[in-house]
């Protein structure tokens, strides 16, 4: 600004004369004098860093804490109202002495305010007996009577052998569909079908682990078709199919071997042979059969694995096979 | 009863007291004895002391449930016979020279196999016995009482004192000059064939075998035809070469005598499962290891336990020491002779040796306090070995070594 104006000034000098242009040059520096001698009134201080003026941090106003809702409680007051479903521990809202933690030795556990061990531990408040009932009762107009004759479990698991698992899930989220909620598992008895000898043992080759030995439960799981409707009909058509092919008899099943067995029998190994053997040693005419009993403490031997039992049982029978004196 | 027992143990003990200072004397002149290496033939001619704990029954077929617990001397020279190759434990053996006498218990396994035997009927294709039980339970030593048995009744014996020998540590394998990819245990097949004859020499002269047919072993080298068993043996000895097929010829013709009713036959061999192992120690010229079955030595064994001969009987005992890691997870037979072994025995009549019942194991004390074994008596020491040792005779022995 000073510049431009002394630019304009010396344009002017060189316009108009000189004397002029002294005056106004006099009436700037004039000026000038008369600011310092403002400035040697106060002393002034270097200033090198500039500090920012700090504004005043602004004190937040808290309400005063409440005294805990548990004080106003009536007696008769309907608990379900005030914890309804599922929530952390709050200490005002029960009305309960509790307390919980670790301490030294001899003191007592932390109270229940503020306290984490309370907040950490899942609890149950919410399911109350009257609670329950309380829910029970508003469920109740939409359930159905129980069917007449299905009273004990052992009568509805005779009638209804294959049981149906599904899930639902209830969340809020922008779609409703859950993936999982289509996965359909349905489960029988293996003693609820009826089998020969041969297409039990196809049937479970055919279904491998889904059979669980120890239990005797089959169980499908299908979940590969987008519906639930889809995998449930997956399922059962997995359950007939394999039924019904192990009623079938290949050709090649005819070629099965010793190592393919899945059970050691008598009839096809060495042990009939060597028997039949010793037992007809230097025996023209008429040939004598191991006994059944024998044959079947030695399936029991190889099949049940050994012990102390099926031991003694097969010396027992080998002695009287042989006739040895006992 | 338990009263009437531990009075019974007070008064062997006083009596073993008693016969203690008596012995003092004698143990110093044993100690002295021994040092020098002397036999110790003059303990065992003197009468042993008669006690509840010993039998003067020492002819093994004339032992019944009476002498179950107690235990009987095996005279110096037929131990010497039976049992100079092997057949008793290496433990048992120092145990025997410590105490310089050959005493083993009269156990019901081996009493159940007299009885089996006695009873038996030859006529019919030979039975195979099995013996099977826990670590140190006394299968080998039960097999030593049948042995002794078999010896005195003119069986002749074929003994093997512990087959996993040959699988493990052999003294020498070269390969098979008659069998493509076999091969032979020279040393062992030697030292068997000793074993042998020492077992059978008496028995052998007296029976006067003949071989059935020529054996050429070389261009220069054969046994005639009619050659008695004894030359074929020393054959063997003599010509080592030719010691693992001297063994299997003479198998075969002593199943063959067996079986045409000129010899009766027992047959026993310890840690017969080795036979059957998945592997041995032994390398092929390809640094392979080779499976037992290609060893000449397993056929004539495994040939003589098969049922297709008569006048005979097998003793066979299953171990899992006759194992090696990863194979000793049971000591049940079908387990240790696995799915061929069990073909090839069955049907077989196991026989379970266990551990001492009450009565053998308080016999088993007195005799360790006879022998002046155990020392230390402190009261209770009995019970206190019983829960130490769960009266597993292996165990006991270990234990009381320090007492």
């Amino acid at each position: 600004m000073t510049t431009n104006l002394v630019r304009l000034l010396e344009c002017n000098i060189r316009n108009s004369k000189a004397t002029v242009a002294q005056r106004t040059m006099r009436v700037f520096s004039s000026q000038q004098e008369q600011s310092s001698v403002e400035d040697d009134e106060e002393f002034r201080v270097l200033n090198l860093r500039t500090i920012k003026q700090q504004a005043r941090r602004r004190v937040i106003k808290k309400d005063a804490v409440p005294p805990p809702r548990t004080t106003h409680m009536p007696v008769d007051q309907d608990w379900s109202a005030v914890w309804s479903g599922p929530r952390s521990f709050h200490p005002a809202s029960v009305p309960l002495p509790l307390r919980q933690g670790y301490t030294e030795r001899g003191a007592a556990a932390p109270s229940k305010y503020a306290n984490a061990e309370l907040m950490k531990i899942p609890n149950f408040l919410h399911l109350t007996p009257p609670a329950i009932r309380q829910q029970c009762e508003a469920i109740k107009k939409f359930c159905t009577p129980w069917p007449k004759g299905l009273e004990s479990e052992a009568t509805w698991k005779a009638i209804f052998p294959v049981e149906v698992i599904t899930t639902d899930y209830c969340h809020s989220l922008p779609t409703i569909r859950h993936p999982e909620a289509r996965r359909v598992t349905i489960t029988l008895n293996l003693v609820d079908l009826k089998f020969d000898a041969h297409a039990k043992d196809k049937f479970l080759r055919l279904v491998g682990e889904r059979y669980n030995q120890e239990t005797g439960v089959l169980t499908f799981t299908a979940d590969r078709c987008p519906t639930r409707k889809q995998n449930y009909d997956y399922a059962l058509y997995l359950l007939t199919a394999c039924y019904h092919e192990s009623f079938v008899t290949e050709p090649w099943e005819a070629s099965k071997s010793e190592a393919d067995m899945e059970v050691y029998l008598f009839e096809r190994n060495k042990a009939k042979l060597s028997a039949e053997a010793i037992l007809n040693w230097n025996v023209n005419g008429e040939k004598q059969a191991p006994s059944a009993t024998y044959a079947e403490s030695v399936e029991k031997l190889i099949n049940e694995g050994e012990n102390e039992y099926n031991i003694a049982k097969y010396k027992e029978e080998v002695l009287k096979m042989l006739k040895i004196a006992n | 009863m338990k009263m009437f027992r531990k009075q019974f143990g007070n008064l062997s003990r006083v009596s073993t007291h008693l016969s203690r200072n008596v012995l003092a004397a004698r143990v110093a002149y044993r100690d002295v004895e021994m040092s020098t290496n002397a036999a110790p033939a003059e303990d065992v001619t003197s009468p042993p002391a008669v006690n509840e704990f010993r039998t003067g029954v020492t002819n093994p077929g004339d032992h019944s449930d009476v002498q179950v617990g107690k235990f009987y001397t095996i005279p110096l020279e037929e131990k010497k016979q039976i049992f100079s190759g092997g057949g008793l434990t290496k433990k048992y053996e120092q145990q025997i020279k410590t105490f310089t006498e050959a005493c083993i218990m009269v156990r019901s396994p081996a009493l159940e196999l007299l009885h089996y035997i006695k009873n038996a009927d030859l006529s019919k294709p030979v039975v195979r016995y099995v013996l099977y039980g826990d670590n140190g339970v006394g299968k080998t030593l039960s097999m030593a009482h049948v042995l002794h048995y078999g010896a005195l009744n003119d069986f002749l014996l074929v003994h093997v004192p512990w087959a996993p020998n040959w699988m493990k540590r052999p003294k020498e394998s070269a390969n098979s000059a008659t069998q493509e990819g076999f091969i032979d245990l020279p040393f062992d097949a030697a030292a068997w064939l000793i074993h042998f004859k020492t077992q059978n020499s008496k028995l052998l002269e007296r029976l006067q075998l003949k071989t059935s047919k020529e054996y050429v072993w070389s261009k220069r080298e054969s046994t005639p035809a009619g050659a008695s068993l004894i030359e074929l043996v020393e054959h063997g000895i003599a010509r080592i070469k030719y010691a693992s097929e001297t063994t299997a010829a003479l198998i075969s013709e002593l199943k063959q005598l067996a079986t045409a009713g000129q010899c009766k036959i027992m047959v026993a061999i310890d840690g017969y499962n080795a036979f059957f192992h998945p592997v041995t120690r032994i390398f092929s010229d390809n640094k392979q290891r080779v499976t037992p079955d290609r060893i000449t030595l397993t056929q004539p064994f495994l040939d003589i336990t098969n049922y297709d001969w008569t006048n005979g009987v097998c003793i066979l005992s299953v171990d899992k020491i006759a194992m090696t890691e990863g194979y000793m997870d049971s000591y049940l037979p079908r387990y240790l002779l696995g799915k061929e072994g069990f073909e090839h025995l069955d049907p077989f009549v196991p026989v379970h040796v266990g551990n001492y019942t009450e009565k053998e194991f308080v016999s088993y004390i007195n005799y360790y306090l006879d022998r002046n074994w155990i020392t230390k008596t402190q009261p209770g020491f009995e019970e206190q070995l019983k829960f130490m040792s769960n009266m597993n005779p292996y165990t006991l022995m270990q234990l009381v070594r320090s007492l």
